[in-house]
């Protein structure tokens, strides 16, 4: 007798508020709070905020952060910005002599898989068998059904992000295990064709656009990912598909986004879900300064940015991390540089160098005021201890579409020159505050449009992605150091694709790394 | 009644003090100086005469009006009983590698750690103080560990089992520096270190690490009324601080490097001299004891007062009481031992140590106004001033922790079958513990809040364990059979709970319960008392595992030949001399985690930690609670240790210089380790999985001479010696021989780590670039060796480079007695280890000086020779050979026998130099990174023993 209840007392369950997998989803909320979750990927880094509990363990908490890993994949390799701190390897980036020991590139990648593996997961665990198993209410199955919508277009972006970055990716669906098995490597080509699959399959199902509960995907947002992987199809499998990028960004004009009648800056403060900057978001990552907290995400791109003579203050916030700032390329873009007239530009000067001696110092290099924690009366966000902003990030916006569809059209897509025209000088009457700044059909040239691009969308995570796409990323394209010398120089093309971490070829040996590395 | 003198037998010299008994009574007598003694005795009583060093000796009282006695030494005390866990053996009798060391070996000082005491006295075990903190603990490592630690699996520390009840290996309470703090070194009767795998199987799937047996004392029968009261005052002081740079270097920096000159002011602050300061501390200490017939009782009331240099203070208050009652003439044997423990800590801010290392030297401390100085609100990086931060009304931590350890055994010999013995041991080690940390807002940043933090936790740890034991000497065989069987079950309940307020608030209650059950089983024989053989075999369950994986099976063979009763061995020069030999196979599961092997779900622990999902109609958002799946891994199971040893225990000149030569060989296989996950394939990117091996060896010597064992003079010395080596030989699944993780988290940048786990590399190997030097041999800024020839300098260009772990390290005391004085002394010694200086990669630069968000720190002085303006972090040249010898103690004693009391008076030095070519702060830190160590004092001990 003695011996058998021993036996039993081997037999432990937790007995806080972690939960096993059935137990948890007695709970009808479970389902939501698991979709929360994965929205959350982008946004926070683990179940306690700012930080504790963290996602990924491999690197510090707030570094490991989705949407600070991509920003910096995307910004410090390119031109508009590079970071002064000695983290790491995070220099590498920005002088593009990365390797695949790249802690950076290596939590990337880690949180792109995990990302993935969280949506597998919220779609095993509402398959039909296993909702009639648990009794789910009629009502709420319907909504779990656009739930898995939701994950497959959150997965969907993931892949999209992981095809971009690494090209040739693990892959992993719902219909695999959770432990002892090696993802298999999927090539480019492939992962392009999954996506789009998976997009075409689920758009209907996901909300109509502008109709879903703020924060969540919608079927514009679904459009808007199809467009972006149209766009860069030859990049990504050699066969160009810009016919489907005028489709869907027409889908996308069409559905009611407007470029709101405000200044271009404040749809990066505090208050761009509310003061108008909403009407051209068409996917966002919400932040808030007090329930939903990360050192990643807009707390990084609000701080870090902030040094030398900038008032903290006007960014509502207590104090700047003397990190990132732009090189004197970028500051070239705008006519007149640092006194533009173009009200994107939105560089701060005092006591920075435009040129860049070392890479370490803040003060060289001109400093960027984009994101900016107050609203547009000044005020600063909802933390009074100046830690945590509220600015919301756009991850989608109708410029963005505006400008695809211009660029669609000068590849060859289709479309009408007219209109892109028209949409470029929507945004241009937004940056100039009137017409001054429109352009005529004949400056509508692909030049222009990277360039553009860079103007309205810079420190968006767009860059790397253009510029590959342009072909200026690698071995075309020089600015400050690039290549790791003060004038900049140009790489090898093989780093249009980043490496595949050496850690996980170390342990799935189903993965070949990319060229070059 | 009867009297006498008694004699040793090496130089007919009278002996004092040795004891006289009736045995089985409470009359006693011990001689004198002259070694005569006179005794009241009956008829047929037996007489004991009986003294430290000497083989024991009985008389039968026949009349006889004197008996002289003349007695023999015994230096090796080769019939000393050992313990080695659910029995005893003796020394000569044991075959495993165990090592005994008692109280009169324990290191002197005011010792609050109980592993301080056995430092340096045992070869292949390892111990490193962390730090001059009140209350400090100490890392232990046997044969330096089977596992990769607790960073990265499972622990490396040793499972300890007081008085039979095995203690938590986390620790058993939470809130304390060390945890081991709850049992009194002054009770300490002596510690059992089980090395090999042989002697350890028996603790199955705890003992991959080795096993330290402490036994407390509990008095003894027919023992006269004792009253003894001892006093330990001390002095504790910092003996070394970090080289920065004193304000006039300071100054000149700033000015020869375009820094904020204006900021500069006219003072030159030692702020590191200005933290530190000298604590005080004493230890009281009462015991009574007496021993009757039938029953002996020890109740030692003791209290621990110890001040850090940072004015933080350990306190400890504890009642510690044992009761041994034998019943049914002496068959039946009780022993119920209870330790009660009040701990306090009260923690100093050690973020002071690192800001007070940069914290600009041309500051006064006050400003004009009497405020603190500081770096001011454009600076919220900056340091805040370290007297600030060490200022009660800026912070304010303490933690209580009360704690009971007891245990209650029941020993019985069968009435039918006298040779078979029943032993139960029931033990609770229970703990409360309650804290509250107050520190104040960041005074840099205008908008900072402070931290109210109050913790409370409670760890519960029951065990119960029954054995029958079966011991008979077969004289038909000629053999003694010695053979041991029983049952285990131990449960581990651990409640943590936390309320922080500050600029996010969290409520969270933790409860882990994990649970271990076992069955066990050990066969000696001593055959013609020249071969031994002995087998154990362990089978534990665990919860921590799936039903799959629960149980492992952990054996252990070992054979022993004491040639020294071979005929052939008669006349010889050797006293003794015994050749072991043992195999065993050991587990580990102490990761940590108690549900690795279930998937979990975790919901937000906070409300920071929400995401908005939609608006409500008046503009408001809408915050949902995220839930999570936990990563898990449904096939986790026990980490394996294969353990070979090979042993010479030896004597000479009549066992006044003995001897042992132990060599191990031990693999590990899988290795519980934090790895990352196959990218996708888990719900995590890192996973404590079995994944690796490792391989260490090691050869350990040790030599115990008595020199001179005269009346008035004696000399006794102890010098071990090891070499140990630890490699990993697999890290992942794919055999991948260039797998590599990177370990040693550094400052100077987040995320840097400057050590890697590595096939074929000691688990502390640093891997760095290979700094390259001018002409003069001045290292030139950020020029490394090409490793790969690719002409760039990429971190594929890092290299493995020298480790943290020590080759060999010595252990060296020394015992002289001279008339009523004594003296002692140890020193310790470690080679082939190596520290990299973080304190001088992160601050030997221009840039920390001149280039910090927002203000102006100090810089290390290794800057000066370097001249260095950026950080070099991964340089070769921060790595630096740590070879130590230390004296760690050095204790004068004189003894005053006055005629109803004895007066022990001791002065006894700690730390007292170190010979190092290190240039850093100290060379001994157990994970080789130097970094804001809180540096280790020195202790001025005076001590007065009253024994009454």
């Amino acid at each position: 007798l003695f011996v058998q209840s021993c036996a039993d007392r081997l037999d432990l369950q937790p007995e806080d508020e972690r939960l096993t997998g059935d137990a948890a989803f007695e709970d009808p909320e479970a389902y939501k709070q698991f979709l929360a979750k994965i929205y959350a990927g982008i946004s926070l880094s683990g179940q306690e905020g700012p930080a504790g509990s963290p996602d990924l363990a491999g690197l510090d908490e707030g570094f490991s952060n989705y949407l600070r890993l991509y920003w910096k994949m995307q910004e410090l390799t390119t031109d508009e910005a590079l970071i002064a701190w000695n983290d790491g390897t995070i220099q590498d980036l920005h002088a593009q002599v990365w390797t695949s020991g790249n802690e950076f590139i290596r939590t990337m990648y880690s949180r792109l898989m995990y990302q993935v593996a969280l949506c597998n997961e919220f779609l095993r665990q509402t398959t039909d068998g296993k909702l009639d198993g648990r009794g789910v209410s009629q009502e709420l199955r319907a909504e779990i059904q656009t739930f898995r919508a939701e994950a497959r277009f959150m997965r969907a972006l993931t892949y999209w992000h992981a095809m971009d970055l690494f090209a040739n990716p693990p892959f992993i669906t719902e219909d695999d295990p959770i432990g002892a098995f090696l993802p298999p490597q999927i090539q480019r080509e492939d992962l392009f064709n999954y996506v789009e699959e998976e997009l075409l399959d689920i758009v209907d199902d996901m909300a109509a656009p502008r109709s879903n509960e703020y924060g969540r995907a919608d079927r514009a947002a679904a459009w808007m990912l199809l467009a972006k992987i149209y766009l860069n199809a030859e990049v990504y499998t050699g066969n160009s598909r810009y016919a489907d990028v005028i489709t869907y960004t027409n889908n996308i004009i069409g559905a009611g986004y407007s470029i709101p009648d405000i200044p271009y800056f404040h749809s990066f403060l505090a208050d761009n879900d509310s003061n108008g900057a909403q009407d051209e978001v068409i996917f966002t990552i919400p932040f808030d300064g007090l329930r939903t907290q990360a050192f990643g995400g807009m707390t990084f791109l609000t701080h870090a940015p902030v040094g030398g003579s900038m008032n903290p203050a006007e960014f509502g916030i207590n104090g700047g991390w003397f990190g990132i700032r732009t090189t004197p390329t970028f500051v070239e873009q705008f006519p007149g540089e640092e006194n533009s007239a173009d009200g994107r530009e939105l560089l701060y000067t005092d006591g920075q160098n435009k040129d860049i001696m070392s890479v370490a110092t803040f003060t060289d290099g001109y400093a960027v005021a984009k994101y900016r924690n107050v609203d547009v009366n000044g005020n600063p966000g909802s933390d009074t201890t100046g830690d945590h902003t509220d600015i919301d990030f756009p991850m989608f916006r109708l410029a963005d579409a505006y400008l695809m569809y211009a660029e669609a059209v000068l590849r060859g897509g289709g479309g009408s020159v007219s209109t892109a025209v028209d949409y470029i000088n929507e945004l241009r009457v937004r940056a100039y505050g009137d017409t001054s700044g429109n352009i005529s059909q004949a400056d509508l040239t692909l030049d222009f449009i990277i360039d553009e691009r860079s103007r309205e969308l810079y420190w968006e995570a767009h860059r790397r992605t253009d510029l590959i796409r342009f072909d200026q990323f690698s071995d075309n394209g020089v600015w400050q150091w690039k290549g790791g010398v003060q004038s900049g120089t140009t790489t090898e093309s093989f780093r249009d694709v980043m490496p595949l971490p050496a850690t996980d070829l170390g342990i799935n040996n189903n993965l070949e790394q990319n060229p070059g590395y | 009644t009867v009297s006498g003198t008694v004699t040793d037998k090496a130089n007919a010299m009278p002996l004092p003090g040795v004891n006289v008994l009736v045995k089985g009574t409470s009359r006693g007598a011990s001689t004198d100086f002259d070694g005569n003694y006179t005794l009241e005795v009956n008829q047929g009583e037996i007489i004991v005469i009986s003294y430290v060093g000497y083989k024991t000796q009985e008389i039968t009282y026949t009349g006889q009006s004197t008996i002289d006695v003349v007695l023999e030494e015994d230096a090796a005390q080769l019939d000393e009983v050992v313990l080695i866990g659910y029995g005893s053996t003796t020394k000569q009798d044991a075959t495993g590698a165990v090592e005994k060391v008692g109280d009169e070996d324990f290191n002197r000082g005011a010792i609050v750690a109980p592993q301080q005491l056995i430092a340096g006295k045992a070869a292949g075990v390892r111990i490193t103080t962390g730090g001059g903190a009140a209350g400090e603990g100490g890392e232990i490592r046997i044969r330096g560990g089977a596992s990769l630690g607790s960073n990265f699996g499972a622990t490396n520390d040793p499972l300890i089992v007081i008085d039979g009840l095995p203690i938590d290996q986390r620790g058993g309470a939470q809130g304390s520096r060390n945890a081991l703090n709850a049992i009194n070194p002054a009770d300490i009767e002596d510690f059992v270190v089980l090395k090999d795998a042989s002697a350890t199987a028996i603790y199955g799937s705890r003992a991959s690490n080795g096993v330290i047996l402490i036994t407390t004392k509990k008095g003894s029968a027919n023992q006269p009324f004792k009253v003894e009261y001892g006093l330990q005052a001390s002095t504790r002081t910092v003996t070394n601080t970090v080289d920065v740079l004193n304000a006039s270097q300071f100054r000149q920096v700033v000015t020869d490097n375009g820094g904020d000159v204006a900021s500069l002011g006219n003072a030159n602050t030692d702020w590191q001299d200005q933290i530190y300061t000298t604590g005080v501390g004493a230890i009281h200490n009462i015991t009574v004891s007496k021993g009757y017939e039938r029953f002996n009782f020890r109740v030692n009331l003791n209290h621990v007062s110890q001040e850090g240099p940072l004015n933080d203070l350990y306190e400890r208050t504890g009642i510690n009481t044992s009761f041994v009652h034998r019943f049914l003439n002496n068959d039946l044997k009780l022993t119920l031992v209870t330790k009660a423990i009040q701990d306090e800590y009260d923690y100093a801010n050690e973020g002071a140590i690192g800001a007070a290392v940069a914290f600009d030297p041309t500051q006064s401390v006050f400003d004009e106004n009497g405020n603190y100085t500081q770096y001011g609100t454009s600076a919220n990086l900056a340091p805040a001033n370290p007297l600030f931060l060490l200022d009660n009304n800026n912070y304010n931590s303490r933690q209580t922790i009360k704690r009971v350890i007891s245990n209650f055994n029941i020993d019985y010999k069968f009435w039918f079958l006298r040779d078979l013995r029943f032993n139960l041991n029931a033990g609770i080690d229970y703990a409360e513990n309650n804290g509250y940390q107050f520190s104040a807002a960041n005074p840099n940043n205008s908008g900072a809040v402070p931290t109210n933090e109050v913790s409370s936790g409670l760890n519960r740890n029951t065990s119960l364990d029954f054995y029958l034991n079966y011991k008979k000497d077969i004289e038909s065989i000629n053999t003694l059979v010695d053979i041991t069987a029983g049952h285990a079950f131990q449960e581990f309940y651990i409640k943590s709970f936390v309320d922080r307020v500050s600029a996010t608030t969290l409520t969270d209650t933790d409860i882990n319960r994990n649970a271990l059950e076992s069955y066990f089983a050990r066969a000696s024989f001593d055959i013609a008392d020249k071969y031994l053989i002995s087998a154990s075999f362990r089978r534990d369950g665990s919860s921590r595992f799936s039903e799959d994986n629960r149980w492992g099976s952990f054996p252990g063979v070992s054979v022993g030949w004491k040639l020294m009763n071979e005929s052939f061995m008669e006349n010889s020069f050797f006293s003794n001399l015994k050749l072991r030999a043992g195999w065993g196979v050991t587990g580990q599961q102490e990761i940590g985690q108690n549900y690795g092997y279930l998937g979990v779900y975790t919901p937000s622990r906070n409300n920071a930690a929400n995401i908005q999902f939609g608006t409500l109609p008046n503009g408001d958002p809408i915050f949902f609670q995220t839930l999570r799946p936990e990563g898990f891994d449904e096939n986790l199971k026990w980490e394996e240790t294969t353990q070979y040893n090979v042993a010479l225990d030896f004597g000479f000149f009549n066992n006044r210089l003995t001897g042992t030569v132990d060599a191990y060989y031990r693999e590990t296989e899988d290795l519980l380790s934090r790895v990352p996950v196959p990218a996708g394939a888990n719900l995590t990117d890192l996973l404590i999985t079995n994944v690796g091996e490792a391989t260490s060896r090691g050869i350990e010597f040790s030599l115990n001479g008595i020199i001179a064992q005269k009346e008035n003079f004696g000399w006794d010395t102890n010098f071990n010696l090891t070499f140990q080596d630890v490699e990993i030989t697999k890290l992942s699944l794919s055999d991948d021989p260039n797998f590599t993780l990177p370990t040693g988290g550094i400052s100077g940048g987040v995320g840097n780590q400057i050590q890697i786990l590595r096939p074929g590399y000691d688990p502390t190997t640093f891997f760095v670039f290979r700094q390259v030097y001018d002409d003069n041999g001045n290292p030139i800024a950020g020029s490394y060796v090409d490793v790969n020839g690719d002409n760039q300098i990429t971190e594929a260009d890092r290299q493995p480079y020298k480790k943290a772990t020590p080759d060999a390290f010595i252990g060296f005391t020394n015992n002289f007695r001279y008339r009523n004085f004594d003296l002692n002394f140890t020193f310790r010694g470690s080679f082939g280890n190596y520290v990299y200086n973080n304190v001088a990669s992160d601050r030997g630069n221009v840039n920390a000086v001149v280039n910090q968000p927002g203000y102006q720190a100090n810089a290390h002085s290794s800057f000066l020779s370097t001249n260095f303006t950026n950080q070099e972090l991964f340089s070769d040249l921060y790595i630096q050979r740590a070879d130590f010898v230390r004296l760690d103690n050095i204790s004068l004693g004189y003894t005053i026998p006055f005629s109803k009391m004895t007066l022990r008076t001791s002065l006894t030095a700690t730390n007292v130099f170190v010979i190092t070519e290190y240039d850093g702060l100290d060379p001994e830190i157990s994970n080789g990174i130097e970094n804001n160590f809180y540096p280790r004092t020195r202790d001025i001990v005076l001590g007065l023993n009253f024994t009454f």
